[in-house]
């Protein structure tokens, strides 16, 4: 096992590494910016270092500090979280150049999995089923014709793309070229890659999402499902569940099926996930994100699994001590992302300071957060405050679980998506199961109203 | 001293042995301009912070930066090491070295402090 693991992040999934590493026994260092001095993040580690200004570019993006505090301070590892450097390939290498572990997947298969098209491609020779559409197209004439041999709607999208970036939705041919030339110019602005492709769009889907664990002795295990499908506007997910309501056992287990022969032809080691959109019995692949996700602690409430620590004891060279035999879920586990937002201003983040905060506790809930009473918001990073993840033996039971949770959670002093969320919960077509990833945006927002500023006293 | 000045305590177990630190007024912010010292300026001297641009190790150049020490024009007074590379800390012109904030040989974090620098000598 390693000595010392360097945690390249902030916020509450620093936190939650952090956790893991003191609970296997192994001292953590810590990395800030200026704006997160008081972070609990820094408090909770055993050694930190100030590795730039706020602005992420300078500081948790900033590879020369951070390699440098991690020799200094003589980490053996390096665990990058989500986000910022978890998905450079470049960033991997990096680390093993001076003689570090990087804590994820081996850096061929990040970047085979990053680009989109390679990854389509290698998936679809693992036999994994994906969204008909074509290689990159480099014209709009190529576009058409390729797009006629899917047939509209369809998407565009950035090869080089993530977070609806460079990505737009052509609903008919006269729409096509202000699509493409949008796409490519925001591709290129993005990413600094305007290469885009064509991907059938698939109407009303739900986000089912497989999540991977492999180890370097040649072992790989599914934990399940999570349906991702309640989203954000901008795609962006706010309540995430395993497993996935009302799903038919052999949708479930094709699901399965899949994700693991992707998993076996790439070699996947370390924990990582495989985003499909699942339509009625169609199965179309996404994409496959190599880290941890957000929404691993659903995974965990219902498997007993605890994917930060399997990380760790997996690039640390240990085999996985569990068989898929021995991996059983239990009940039903849903998680929502509480945001420091406004959701009746089309969830406009808020920055500032946060004046009480009160989080719910009690059976079957767990909280992973960075917050308390007086900490800061500061202006540069995502807006997720905190992440309240539920589990009872069944789903109606999780429902009630998470309302009674989000009554007990106070945080004042910015604006939060606490209200909207349970308002979601009480919605008779979430609470019936298995709404599409458009459900949110196109039929619950355009009826909501937020709550009166004085009832919510 | 006040309690706003303080910018490190050390208290070490062994030997019991208490460090304190005050940190030099009025910050960084503004260097004196050369030449203003004895038109009505405020009596305090002014002093200019030099921190650390890289997280690593720092390394005094020689002749060695000591308290007291007056630099005639701007010179390197030490360099951080980070990856095998030496980034030099520099002077940025003339002044007496009023506060030492690290050792030779000490690792640095971003925007540490290392030496407070007095213009106006």
């Amino acid at each position: 096992m390693f000595r010392k693991v360097l945690i390249a992040n902030r916020g509450e999934i620093a936190l939650r590494i952090n956790r893991a590493c003191q609970e296997l026994g192994v001292a953590t260092v810590a990395i800030f910016s200026e704006a997160d001095r008081q972070s609990l993040h820094v408090r909770h580690a055993d050694e930190a270092f100030c590795v730039g200004p706020g602005p992420v570019a300078r500081s948790y993006l900033n590879i020369p500090n951070i390699i440098s505090a991690a020799l200094i301070s003589g980490a053996d590892a390096i665990h990058p979280g989500y986000g910022f450097l978890a998905e450079n390939a470049r960033f991997a290498e990096i680390c093993g150049d001076h003689g570090l572990r990087f804590i994820g997947p081996k850096p061929a298969v990040i970047a085979m999995m990053g680009d989109k098209a390679t990854a389509r491609r290698v998936m679809a020779e693992a036999g994994v089923a994906i969204t008909p559409g074509s290689g990159i197209v480099d014209t709009i004439e190529d576009a058409r014709v390729e797009i006629e041999k899917v047939g509209y709607p369809v998407l565009l999208k950035a090869s080089a793309g993530g977070g609806g970036k460079g990505m737009r939705e052509v609903h008919a041919p006269e729409d096509l070229e202000r699509a493409f030339t949008t796409a490519r110019a925001e591709a290129e602005a993005s990413f600094n890659d305007g290469r885009l492709y064509v991907e059938k769009l698939i109407i009303k889907p739900r986000h089912i999402e497989v999540q991977l664990l492999g180890d370097e002795q040649g072992n790989l295990v599914h934990l399940g499902e999570r349906d991702c499908s309640i989203q954000k506007p901008s795609h962006q997910k706010l309540i995430e569940e395993s497993p996935a309501f009302g799903l038919p056992r052999h949708v479930r287990d094709r699901l399965y099926d899949m994700a693991l022969s992707a998993g076996r032809a790439v070699g996947y080691t370390n924990a990582g996930t495989l985003e499909f959109l699942v339509s009625g019995e169609q199965i179309y692949f996404m994409e496959m994100n190599t880290r941890i996700q957000v929404e691993h602690p659903v995974t965990e409430m219902v498997y007993g699994v605890d994917l930060v620590k399997e990380q760790i004891r997996i690039s640390a060279g240990e085999s996985l001590n569990f068989t898929q035999d021995d991996l059983h879920p239990v009940g039903h586990a849903i998680e929502v992302r509480v945001n420091a937002e406004d959701p009746a201003n089309n969830f406009a983040p808020a920055a500032g300071s946060l004046t009480r905060v009160e989080f719910p506790g009690g059976p079957g809930v767990r909280v992973d957060t960075h917050m308390f009473s007086g900490a800061q918001i500061p202006p540069y990073y995502d807006s997720m405050i905190a992440k309240i993840i539920v589990q009872a033996r069944t789903r109606d039971a999780a429902i009630a679980r998470m309302e009674r949770a989000l009554a007990e959670t106070r945080i004042e002093g910015v604006k939060t998506t606490i209200d909207f969320a349970r308002d979601v919960l009480r919605d008779p077509n979430f609470i019936a199961g298995g709404v599409g990833v458009e459900y949110l945006a196109t039929s619950f927002l355009p009826n909501w109203t937020a709550p009166s500023e004085t009832a919510d006293v | 001293m006040r309690s706003s000045d303080l910018i490190r305590v050390s208290v070490r177990e062994t030997d019991l042995e208490i460090e304190l630190r005050r940190h030099p007024r009025p910050v960084a912010s503004q260097p004196a301009a050369s030449g203003d010292s004895g038109e009505g300026g405020s009596p305090e001297a002014s002093y200019e912070i030099v921190a650390a641009d890289q997280v690593g190790i720092v390394r005094f150049t020689r002749p060695t930066a000591a308290e007291g020490v007056v630099l005639e024009t701007d010179r390197e007074i030490a360099y951080v090491e980070a990856l095998g590379i030496r980034n030099p800390v520099r002077s940025k012109g003339a002044g007496r070295i009023a506060s030492v904030f690290v050792t030779d040989g000490q690792a640095v974090e971003y925007g540490q402090p290392l030496f407070a620098l007095d213009r106006g000598a």
